[in-house]
């Protein structure tokens, strides 16, 4: 059974997509920050990390999306914000400063980010 | 009346559009290239200069009129003599100076003489308050000026000999150095080792040391640059904030004159990090004279191919830096005013979000940082970022290079660690019997004795480096209206709360000044102030009021003090109820 890890500050969102993946069959670890996330990245092991952009520091995500990438370049990073409509900032995909393997704007549709979580999985 | 060619005006601006581009950022430059030409910008060269660039007069004329530096109704003075009257230079004697001046040439400021030969004008702050009273000459400065050295000054200006207190430019007045500005380092070291360290590394390294901008604001530079590193865009802009103008702040007069090599390391490594081929510093206007200076050092750079095409060899790795003058505007010390000054608009504050990191210069990402900042980045990204947050506290890394001035034996610039405690920092200037002490410029804190145990970080009193000291008979009613007058002269006028609420503030001090004042009425003025605070759109009218509210607080028993002793008439008294 594959396992997700939620790295993301929004508790509704946060339990959202825990109920959502957990009733699809994956295992879900939870953290609220960069620091907590990559405590437990490294304790639980994900296949797949599902990250927020804007967390204690604005630009969270970005960094800790580097670091993972460090350790273990080849699990999967979907990338899922609004910055984009909070902040304007608009950024894309560049394997130096935003190594992530794809992204989703929030809020997304069920059925889209599980398709997008399979399809990372190689499923 | 002088007559002006068109022809010819439109031949030098087609001049002056090679050197600076054909876009609506040159207007800037060429105006100001144009005025030295013609000492103001007659209605014909600015309706040519708005045809030239593609935009409407009413454009041109409204940037020009927003510009105290830039002169769009009379023609200035062969001599345009510029005397500071921000607090500092208020304190060490001001007001004499100027009488002088008006006596010597029979005519007021904002005036110019009949003959052409002088305009006298105030301007506000030129960066030498441990020097005050300060004047400027078109590019050259004097400091500690008396009336009679005043007298001095215009008999030379007469005979066409005006010599300068300033062969070297900038005078050094470091009077306590630390690991920043003893750095010992050579150019480039920094940039040699960036170059060999990942973008990701760079931005890594300044996270650790825990960097917050120098200007003031203290947003972690590692964000900045990291928003503008993953920013999309094809050009990415550096931008060095030189536009000191917060009053009683003079260390980057120093840092850029004797720390040049080191300041255009760190925004060359800026570049690097975040992926820009472009930057500019913008310097403010009162810091012309240093202009030619830094841009021998650009030059001397291009030539040793630290600017330029793929610097120091790194393929692909393209960066510049022109430098733009400001023209005389407080405001423009806002990062998105200072943005929107180098597009050749007024300098007027944008509204946030959308960030500069995301959409500054021209819509593009743009990391827009202070001088000190830079440098520090440099340093860091050498010595590594343990050297850097072993000093400060623990929201405050760092050591900070502070601007000290006013009512002290010591006047001059220090290095001292965040954290460091106003009793401790007035030891060290002499200025142990200070009665209170504005840390932060105009827009910063006014403490009394009481808080004379609190500290200088973001935590506690945040500060861009400008302190200044007030002994024990200053006029604190004097000092809040000084602050006023300034915050007046220098809103944008842009937002409401600001640009009315400040008259009403420095009225009320008029009022108390004549003891017309209640308490009841100042409580409303405290309100108001709070008001401005909360409902301005930028940091300038979000800060103006907080030297009026902090003297208000610390000193009311004195600046009630006409009423409380008794001096009203009867008339006065019942004024004051009403």
């Amino acid at each position: 059974m594959a396992k997700i890890l939620i790295v993301d500050d929004d508790e509704d969102f946060v339990s959202a997509v825990n109920l959502l993946l957990k009733s699809n069959g994956f295992d879900v670890a939870i953290a609220n920050s960069r620091q907590e996330g990559m405590e437990k990245f490294d304790e639980d092991n994900p296949d797949l990390v599902l990250l927020d952009v804007m967390m204690d520091e604005p630009d969270d995500g970005f960094v800790m999306a580097q670091s993972l990438k460090k350790k273990a370049k080849d699990i999967p990073v979907l990338m899922l914000t609004n910055v984009g409509q909070v902040t304007g900032l608009d950024f894309d995909k560049d394997s130096e400063m935003v190594p992530v393997d794809d992204f989703e704007q929030k809020p997304i549709m069920p059925n889209i980010l599980l398709d997008k979580i399979n399809q990372l999985l190689g499923k | 009346m002088q007559i002006i060619d068109r022809q010819k005006v439109n031949k030098q601006i087609k001049e002056l559009k090679k050197k600076y581009g054909d876009d609506r950022s040159a207007l800037m430059p060429i105006l100001q290239d144009l005025q030295e030409i013609y000492e103001y910008l007659p209605d014909v060269v600015m309706q040519e200069t708005a045809h030239s660039l593609g935009i409407h007069p009413v454009e041109v004329e409204g940037v020009a009129s927003f510009y105290s530096f830039l002169r769009t109704k009379e023609k200035q003075g062969k001599y345009v003599i510029r005397l500071c009257r921000t607090i500092s230079c208020d304190l060490a004697g001001k007001s004499n100076v100027a009488r002088q001046l008006e006596n010597e040439m029979g005519i007021k400021f904002g005036e110019t003489t009949k003959d052409g030969k002088f305009t006298l004008e105030y301007t506000n702050c030129l960066g030498m308050c441990d020097r005050g009273p300060a004047l400027m000459i078109n590019d050259r400065l004097f400091a500690k000026v008396d009336p009679e050295k005043a007298s001095q000054i215009i008999a030379d200006c007469r005979r066409d000999f005006l010599k300068s207190d300033f062969p070297k430019v900038v005078p050094s007045d470091v009077k306590k150095a630390g690991p920043i500005l003893d750095h010992g380092l050579k150019p480039a070291e920094a940039i040699k080792k960036a170059l060999s360290m990942s973008r990701s590394e760079i931005i890594n390294t300044i996270r650790e040391s825990d960097l917050k901008g120098r200007g003031g604001a203290g947003f972690p530079t590692a964000v900045k640059w990291q928003l503008a590193g993953a920013a999309k865009g094809e050009n990415k802009y550096v931008v060095c904030n030189a536009d000191e103008g917060e009053p009683g702040t003079f260390k980057d007069r120093m840092l850029l004159y004797e720390h040049t090599d080191f300041l255009l390391d760190g925004m060359t490594i800026g570049a690097y990090a975040i992926g820009a081929s472009k930057g500019f510093i913008y310097l403010r206007g009162e810091y012309l004279y240093m202009k030619k200076y830094l841009e021998e050092a650009l030059e001397n750079r291009r030539s040793e191919h630290l600017l330029g095409k793929n610097i120091l060899g790194k393929d692909g790795f393209h960066f510049d830096i022109r430098i733009r003058m400001g023209a005389g505007a407080y405001v423009c010390g806002e990062e998105t005013a200072l943005i929107e000054s180098l597009e050749g608009y007024r300098g007027e504050p944008r509204n946030r979000p959308p960030f500069p990191v995301d959409t500054g210069f021209q819509g593009n990402p743009t990391i827009v940082n202070n001088v000190e900042t830079f440098i520090d980045s440099a340093l860091i990204i050498v010595k590594g970022y343990e050297w850097f947050n072993i000093h400060g506290t623990e929201k405050s890394k760092g050591m900070k290079i502070f601007s000290i001035s006013g009512d002290c034996e010591r006047p001059g610039i220090y290095e001292f660690p965040f954290g460091i405690k106003v009793s401790e920092l007035l030891k060290e200037v002499g200025g142990e019997d200070a009665k209170a002490v504005q840390i932060g410029g105009a827009s910063g804190h006014c403490i009394s004795r009481k808080d004379f145990t609190r500290t200088i970080a973001f935590e506690d009193i945040g500060s861009g480096g400008s302190i200044i000291v007030f002994g024990p008979d200053t006029d604190m009613l004097q000092v809040a209206k000084n602050f006023l007058e300034f915050f007046v002269e220098e809103s944008c006028g842009q937002c409401t709360p600001c640009r009315d609420g400040n008259p009403k503030l420095l009225e009320g001090i008029e009022m108390l000044e004549n003891g017309r004042c209640s308490v009841t009425y100042l409580n409303e003025l405290k309100k108001l102030g709070e008001t401005i605070q909360n409902a301005s759109k930028c940091g300038l009218g979000q800060s103006s009021p907080n030297a009026f509210l902090s003297i208000v607080d610390n000193f009311k028993p004195e600046i009630l003090g006409p009423a409380a002793a008794g001096k009203l008439t009867k008339e006065e008294r019942y004024a004051r109820k009403r």
